[in-house]
């Protein structure tokens, strides 16, 4: 299997790649390193306990000052899946039609390559540029073992995985718009809408009861809603998430295979 | 230079059979019908927004076409796309190059994704046409990124050249580098499909030329085939304006009238409107072949053809 395009995409797209990194794992860090002097700060918890509204616009299981519920609040419910969502919708949007839209998909398509193997190398690419944000994340979690950051190997695994798969997602539906509709503008507009909206049913089906009957159409929910940084992911979630991953990629070969390219 | 190919042989290169390309409403190319043979330079000539850079997305398989056959190599560009583009070197029109990379990374990996080893060739091109490819692309100007794209087709030594627009942007020293570079694969038995606007480009390098307007291909001819079918331009003098209706005359149009003089284009035999003019006291003649500028923009100009129909 050849990876040249993949390559070359990755590293099209190195200097946002290191940025997001190096930034996510500072910011991840200084909240790891911040949290012995809230710990004991049960001020905080009282912000959300018997508060289940505000929890659930902040993501909060449990209390605030739990390890997994500090992180959750501050990382892994909202700011870690925004960074990554940046990242892979951004390129997805790109991977197809902004470079085609720029003129260069045309060189890449012009190698002897099928259109198969071009659609299944941007997936690839979309793979790895969806990773070391979380990965970085999740070393920076690790190393908050020394300051009481004690969270369980399986279940923060599982939360890596879940924000990963989640970018994965939205990706591949920027690359599957962007293939149909040949315009990064609509790839961008209608993944970002879909992914906020993805992102309030899930973070209201805790406390709206209709929200809570169509959760299941949201891949926030299966992928954070069931608060994998304290329990993992279950097997119903990651069936859905594999099942929807696997759903969209085989659309986008399908999509980039059809595609006229400038 | 031995030019490596898997993709079947074939006595043509490129063949299209009534080769259509729609996109909603909006036209693209109209049963496209040509064929290019092996080792041909073939001039793909019409104004810009005729369908040239089109047909050449078909040709390429990075479009597929709403109706018709095009073989590239022997194969379909659409199905064996990867075999017939092994074989090909392309460069598009309005060429476009990934800003941030350096010439030099740009053709490191198309080359790599082409499994060039033998850098040689490819160097020389660079030496040759005085590529910078040590800045990013962005920091270039049209010119020296027209010198890439030119590089990157020639550089794994395709058995066709498909080339849009390739002089665009160069300036005349390195155009007429590009004809010599062109003479010499040619002579090696490279074909070469050349699209270009300009007609002394493709007068000077191609043997046949098909000139497309509109989306349709209006003439396929040897240059000199084109020469020998042009009409003769006659200019007619009289001492009075003259009552003959020419363009009414077999083969005969009207180019330009005066009161006293007038102007014909007139393929075939010109005794009828010699014996026309002599009835209408004709006091001065002149007649000449038309050069081929003017051949080409009367297949350019829409209004000629209409003026043709209508007599």
């Amino acid at each position: 299997m050849r990876t040249d395009v993949m390559r070359l995409d990755v590293r099209l797209r190195r200097r946002g790649l290191v940025g997001y990194t190096v930034g996510m794992g500072a910011y991840a860090v200084l909240v790891v390193a911040l949290y012995p002097t809230f710990k004991g700060d049960t001020g905080l918890d009282a912000i959300t306990s018997g508060n289940s509204s505000l929890s659930a616009l902040l993501g909060v299981s449990g209390p605030l000052t739990s390890p997994d519920g500090w992180m959750n609040a501050n990382i892994y419910a909202n700011f870690l899946p925004l960074v990554v969502l940046l990242m892979t919708i951004g390129y997805g949007a790109s991977a197809v039609a902004g470079q085609d839209e720029d003129g260069v998909l045309g060189l890449t398509a012009a190698l002897p390559l099928g259109r198969v193997s071009l659609a299944v190398q941007k997936i690839l690419a979309l793979v790895v540029i969806a990773t070391p944000v979380a990965a970085v994340t999740m070393l920076a979690a690790v190393a908050g073992r020394r300051s009481d950051i004690d969270l369980a190997t399986g279940p923060l695994v599982a939360a890596t995985a879940a924000v990963i798969g989640l970018g994965i997602v939205f990706g591949l539906l920027a690359l599957l718009v962007g293939a149909l509709s040949s315009s990064r503008t609509t790839a961008l507009g209608v993944t970002s809408a879909v992914a906020a909206l993805s992102y309030v049913i899930s973070a209201l089906a805790p406390v709206v009861h209709w929200v809570h009957a169509v959760r299941w159409l949201s891949p926030f929910y299966w992928a954070l809603g069931g608060e994998p940084l304290t329990r993992g992911i279950g097997a119903a979630a990651t069936w859905t998430l594999v099942l929807c991953i696997g759903g969209l990629a085989s659309a986008c070969v399908w999509a980039v295979d059809r595609m006229d390219v400038r | 230079m031995a030019p490596g190919g898997r993709a079947s042989s074939s006595a043509t290169s490129v063949r299209t059979d009534d080769l259509t390309k729609r996109f909603g409403t909006r036209r693209g190319v109209e049963g496209v019908t040509i064929e290019v043979r092996d080792g041909e330079v073939f001039g793909f000539l019409g104004p810009n927004g005729a369908g040239k850079s089109t047909t050449i997305r078909l040709l390429m398989g990075l479009q597929r076409p709403s109706r018709g056959v095009a073989r590239v190599l022997g194969l379909d560009p659409v199905a064996d796309g990867a075999a017939v583009r092994r074989d090909v070197g392309y460069l598009p029109g309005e060429l476009a190059l990934f800003p941030r990379l350096t010439g030099r990374e740009t053709l490191e990996r198309l080359g790599g994704a082409r499994d060039l080893r033998d850098t040689g060739w490819r160097d020389s091109l660079i030496e040759r046409f005085g590529a910078e490819i040590d800045r990013p692309v962005r920091a270039l100007s049209k010119g020296n990124r027209q010198k890439i794209g030119l590089v990157q087709a020639f550089m794994h030594r395709p058995r066709l050249l498909i080339l849009d627009e390739p002089t665009s942007g160069l300036d005349p020293l390195l155009q007429e580098e590009f004809s010599r570079l062109i003479q010499e694969v040619s002579a090696d038995g490279v074909t070469v499909f050349l699209s270009s606007h300009d007609l002394d480009e493709v007068q000077r390098l191609a043997s046949t030329v098909a000139i497309i307007r509109e989306g349709h291909v209006v003439a396929v001819d040897t240059v000199d085939g084109l020469r020998r079918t042009a009409p003769q331009v006659i200019e007619l003098r009289f001492a009075h304006p003259p009552r003959t209706r020419f363009a009414d005359l077999p083969g005969v149009s009207v180019t330009a009238q005066g009161e006293r003089d007038v102007t014909l284009g007139v393929t075939g035999p010109v005794s009828a409107v010699l014996r026309a003019a002599v009835s209408d006291d004709v006091t001065g003649i002149t007649a000449r072949p038309v050069d081929l500028e003017e051949l080409f923009l009367r297949y350019y100009d829409p209004l000629t053809e209409e003026k043709d129909h209508a007599h």
